[in-house]
């Protein structure tokens, strides 16, 4: 979270993202996503870590422009810079929508929904899959089990670059499944999704989404439908093409292992919020004191060799996922919260922490960084 | 045209907890509103038919009142006979109602029955029953219920056998469908590695609890389709006849009017008819919207 | 290219389907001759009436017609005849069952196609807006308003569309009876009970809840959020699994009701069809004829059935490999 202006090379500039779905049914919001700013320049890798339900992937969609199921809204800011100039892809979304608030909660929003969603789709059009690309969890049921791998990627090439010839598209993509380390590629164009393992096919999802060379690659889960082998293999051709096409990559995951191996910066996020955030080796890092509660335990649970030899007991984290839709009052992650002393325990309930700086970059949502 | 979205509730509850009426969309509310009206008219002219309790005697002669316009005195009027049309119509639904009733338990009874028995045993009792309701499926209903006119010269309430019959295979391979279902989530393994009796997972677990909405759907349909193929055999000349009213044959006997300015001996019935599908019909599509339709996030 | 790959297992699908299909219409044909058979009234009466009861030329009539064998005797010998195209002729009128039948089963398909093409054409948009949910109120009512639409009887409506012609627009209902090239006389006249028909089958609410419910059920699918996150258009990506898959199976769902319902509109517009054929016939108990309507209406089902497997197995690229519907 910069507090300086856009830096220069920094391809997305997430500020103040809502996310609040509407629940009929119980009459409340669905804070998905609550106030979660971040940022990603150019051939980082961000990665953002937590566990299911806390908001990681409706912020990727969000930011995609794939919210549209459903009543609620999407609010704040989402810059993206790209050929030097920054669009901001929730801009001018506000007008549609009034919204009541109290003390900061948010308590009625009056929707024009028809003007709202015509203009999101003319924001993010031409973004879409080519200035910003997305590959998903479950690559199998991603892609459309209808149409044969080739066309697929094809399409993709036809639609985001010069190519307009069929054929020529096909070549092209043939090209890329040779990239994306794919046997006989001139074969594979003409197979059925069914046809082909998890591992393929995230590498055809891979393929079509790198196609249009986007300034932003977006990995949804990207690793968490396949075999633990597969998972590797996917995570090295990942870095390989980060490196040969100095990709900026958006990840997301609960993998912990997964961020170590491609990381730079991290953020966790939890009940919709981020409660850290910063550079990978400064959060990994085991000496450092001073880290968030929950990655301390996040990066606790992860069991060592000697461990699981020696068949000691999986440190899971107590508790469950917060729900989003009750308002807390103070921090949500108090429950669970293993290292609360009485110092701070009484902020704790008062009042949700702010951001606070506990390093060049590196910042943490917790009192227990005062003092 | 704006929305509004108000935060009320705050506190955790289980989906399902919430009851039904609830966690409907009013859309569907009104739909089941609006049959459930629909149901009780026609429920209620069977039974005042039934009874006799009607403002006029339908076939009641009356030469001297011939067709005059609604009016206090006659609330749709009376038609070319003098004789009343509210009272006509009311006893109009004693047509179908009854002989529905036995197509519906007929189509419903044995459809549910092939339906569990060639989805849950599956292989080669599967393709006998297959065979069989196919057979029955491969003739339109009309051809049948010609045919069976000119043959056997039926009562109503033998065509409506006959229409019973032919709608099992449509109720059987609903049933079969969601028998199959089941077996695929292994709900059914599951029941039986529970030790659970064949007898009741057939009828307590598979029928009544999770097919309960399709035949009550398939009910609703049902009637809707028995009021339409009634109405259209009288007005053929098939069904009741006259001087017996039933809303097919008022439409039949009114439409030499039409061309003398005089809609309403048509238009009453029509609407009548119009309006028993249509409640039929909603009632049928909005239970199957609240029970069936998962809804997707 | 890719194609090659699959024909060899279409055709597999197909051909078995097929020989299915074959042994319903046996089936049918079957059952259909044996209730006739059983069922009470006899041909002869026709004859009867006519000429004296004489039980020797009783005899030579039932010997002509063929009564005078075993039933199975009859149905095979009916069965050898109908392989080799010959449906036999009719007891009523002597001539070949074959050119009666084609006559007024081409009207009565034409109805029935026609009233097809209009169903769908008013079903399908609606289904496919109201389920795009941009504006609820108006797909509600426009969905309303075919749910009305559907629930009319047709009679009715057939009578009102009539009357509305012939009083405003001066065009009047009398087809030259008997005269199947009568359509001469007045396109629109032509093209009313078809639109009628098509207006009034009852199916439009069920097509639209049917292909509402798919298309809803395609459109929140992974593959179309990952083909809208590539930019590419999810009505191409929707349109195989949400709209002809779904087109096809209401298709051949319906067009046993269809056929049914143009039977009434038949009447209504002395349209020279099958219905009245089938009518006389059954009153007359004029066996050929009847099995011959039969078989005729039953084959017409088994075609959009059929035409159902074949488009299935196109889209479908599992058919392929396992054979399987889809």
């Amino acid at each position: 979270m910069e507090k300086e202006k856009v830096v220069i090379n920094e391809v997305l500039k997430v500020e103040d993202l809502r996310t609040y779905f509407y629940s009929y049914a119980k009459e409340a919001f669905i804070r998905s996503v609550d106030s979660v700013s971040f940022s990603i320049r150019k051939g980082e890798v961000l990665g953002i870590v937590g566990e299911s339900g806390c908001g990681k992937s409706i912020t990727a969609q969000s930011v995609m422009g794939l919210i549209t199921d459903g009543p609620g809204i999407i609010s704040g800011s989402i810059l993206l810079t790209h050929n030097g100039k920054a669009i901001n892809l929730l801009e001018g979304l506000s007008d549609y929508v009034s919204v009541k608030t109290k003390r900061k909660a948010i308590l009625e929003i009056t929707k024009d929904v028809a003007g709202w969603l015509k203009r999101s789709e003319i924001l993010i059009k031409g973004i879409r899959g080519k200035v910003i690309s997305m590959i998903f969890q479950n690559p199998k049921s991603a892609l459309n089990p209808f149409i044969t791998v080739g066309d697929q990627i094809a399409e993709s090439i036809m639609l985001h670059s010069s190519i307009s010839a069929k054929k020529e598209a096909i070549d092209a993509a043939a090209k890329w499944l040779e990239r994306v380390q794919i046997d006989s590629p001139s074969m594979r164009l003409y197979d059925y999704p069914f046809g082909l393992s998890g591992g393929m096919c995230q590498r055809v999802m891979i393929a079509m989404a790198l196609s249009s060379e986007p300034a932003l690659l977006i990995a949804d889960e990207p690793t968490t439908g396949l075999d633990v082998t597969i998972q590797t293999k996917i995570i090295e051709l990942l870095k390989q093409l980060k490196e040969e096409l100095n990709l900026t990559i958006l990840l997301i995951t609960h993998d912990m292992s997964v961020i170590m191996q491609l990381a730079d910066r991290i953020a966790v996020m939890y009940g919709g919020r981020i409660v850290e955030y910063g550079l990978k080796r400064e959060i990994m890092d085991s000496n450092s004191f001073i880290r968030h509660p929950y990655t301390i335990a996040l990066l606790n649970s992860q069991p060592t060799v000697e461990e699981i030899k020696m068949k000691e007991r999986l440190r899971a984290i107590k508790g469950d996922v917060p729900d989003t839709i009750t308002l807390y009052r103070g921090c949500r992650f108090y429950e669970r919260c293993d290292l609360k002393n009485d110092r701070v325990k009484k902020k704790c309930k008062e009042a949700e922490p702010e951001m606070i700086e506990i390093g060049t970059g590196h910042y943490m949502r917790c009192y227990l960084a005062e003092g | 045209m704006r929305t509004r979205y108000v935060q009320r509730g705050a506190e955790v509850s289980e989906f399902s907890q919430i009851p039904i009426w609830r966690r409907a969309n009013k859309k569907d509310l009104i739909q089941i509103g609006f049959g459930l009206i629909v149901v009780l008219f026609v429920l209620s002219s069977y039974i005042a038919a039934v009874l006799h309790l009607l403002p006029y005697d339908p076939l009641g002669i009356n030469l001297k009142e011939m067709m005059q316009s609604p009016d206090y005195k006659h609330i749709l009027g009376t038609d070319f006979m003098g004789r009343d049309i509210l009272s006509r119509i009311i006893v109009g639904s004693q047509a179908y109602f009854m002989p529905g009733l036995l197509s519906i338990i007929i189509a419903l009874f044995f459809g549910t029955m092939a339906g569990l028995v060639s989805g849950y045993n599956g292989g080669r009792t599967d393709s006998i029953i297959s065979y069989i309701l196919d057979l029955i499926d491969s003739i339109p209903k009309m051809v049948i219920i010609l045919l069976a006119i000119a043959f056997f010269r039926p009562g109503i309430y033998f065509i409506m056998l006959i229409v019973g019959i032919t709608n099992i295979p449509t109720v059987a391979s609903l049933i079969k469908s969601k028998v199959i279902f089941l077996k695929k989530r292994n709900f059914i393994e599951a029941a039986k590695a529970l030790g659970l009796k064949t007898r009741d997972i057939i009828f307590k677990h598979i029928l009544w609890y999770n097919c309960k909405a399709i035949v009550i759907i398939q009910a609703t349909l049902g009637m809707a389709e028995v009021i339409l193929i009634e109405t259209s055999l009288s007005y053929l000349g098939f069904g009741v006849q006259e001087p017996e009213p039933s809303w097919g044959n008022m439409v039949a006997a009114g439409k030499d009017y039409f061309f003398r300015g005089d809609f309403f001996l048509s238009t009453a019935p029509a609407v009548a008819i119009l309006i028993s599908i249509l409640g039929f019909y909603l009632l049928g599509d909005g239970l199957n919207n609240l029970l069936e339709w998962r809804r997707r996030r | 290219m890719k194609y090659t790959l699959l024909w060899k297992p279409i055709l597999k699908l197909v051909l078995r389907e097929l020989f299915i299909t074959i042994l319903l219409l046996l089936g049918v044909s079957l059952l259909i001759f044996s209730i006739l058979h059983f069922a009470p009234g006899d041909p002869l009466h026709i004859f009867i009436n006519i000429q004296t009861q004489n039980p020797e030329e009783i005899a030579a009539i039932k010997r002509e017609l063929g009564l005078d064998r075993g039933i199975a005797v009859q149905y095979l010998s009916w069965l050898n005849n109908l392989i080799r195209g010959n449906f036999g002729n009719s007891f009523r009128t002597g001539k070949p069952v074959f050119s009666e039948l084609i006559n007024v089963g081409v009207n009565t398909l034409i109805l029935t196609i026609g009233s097809l093409i209009v169903t769908l054409l008013i079903a399908v948009p609606i289904a496919v807006v109201s389920s795009l949910r941009r504006r609820p109120f108006l797909s509600w009512g426009l969905t309303l308003f075919a749910y009305i639409l559907s629930a009319l009887p047709v009679f009715w409506l057939g009578y009102i569309a009539i009357y509305i012609f012939a009083k405003k627009f001066n065009i009047f209902p009398f087809l030259s009876a008997g005269a199947p090239s009568g359509f001469r006389l007045n396109w629109i006249y032509f093209l009313l009970p078809i639109i009628v028909l098509g207006i009034g089958n009852g199916s439009i609410s069920e097509i639209i809840r049917h292909m509402r419910t798919q298309l809803e059920r395609v459109l929140s699918e992974d593959y179309i959020k990952a083909a809208k996150a590539k930019g590419a258009s999810i009505w191409r990506h929707s349109f195989k699994e949400g709209i002809l898959i779904p087109v096809t199976t209401m298709i051949a769902a319906k067009i046993p009701f269809i056929l049914g319902g143009a039977v009434v509109v038949e009447q209504v517009f002395n349209w020279p069809g099958m219905g009245r054929l089938a009518w006389q016939a059954s009153l007359d108990r004029d066996y050929p004829v009847i099995m011959g309507i039969t078989i005729f209406a039953a084959v017409v089902v088994h075609l959009g059935r059929l035409s159902q497997t074949i488009v299935f197995a196109f889209v479908n690229p599992q058919t392929s490999e396992k054979g399987e519907d889809a």
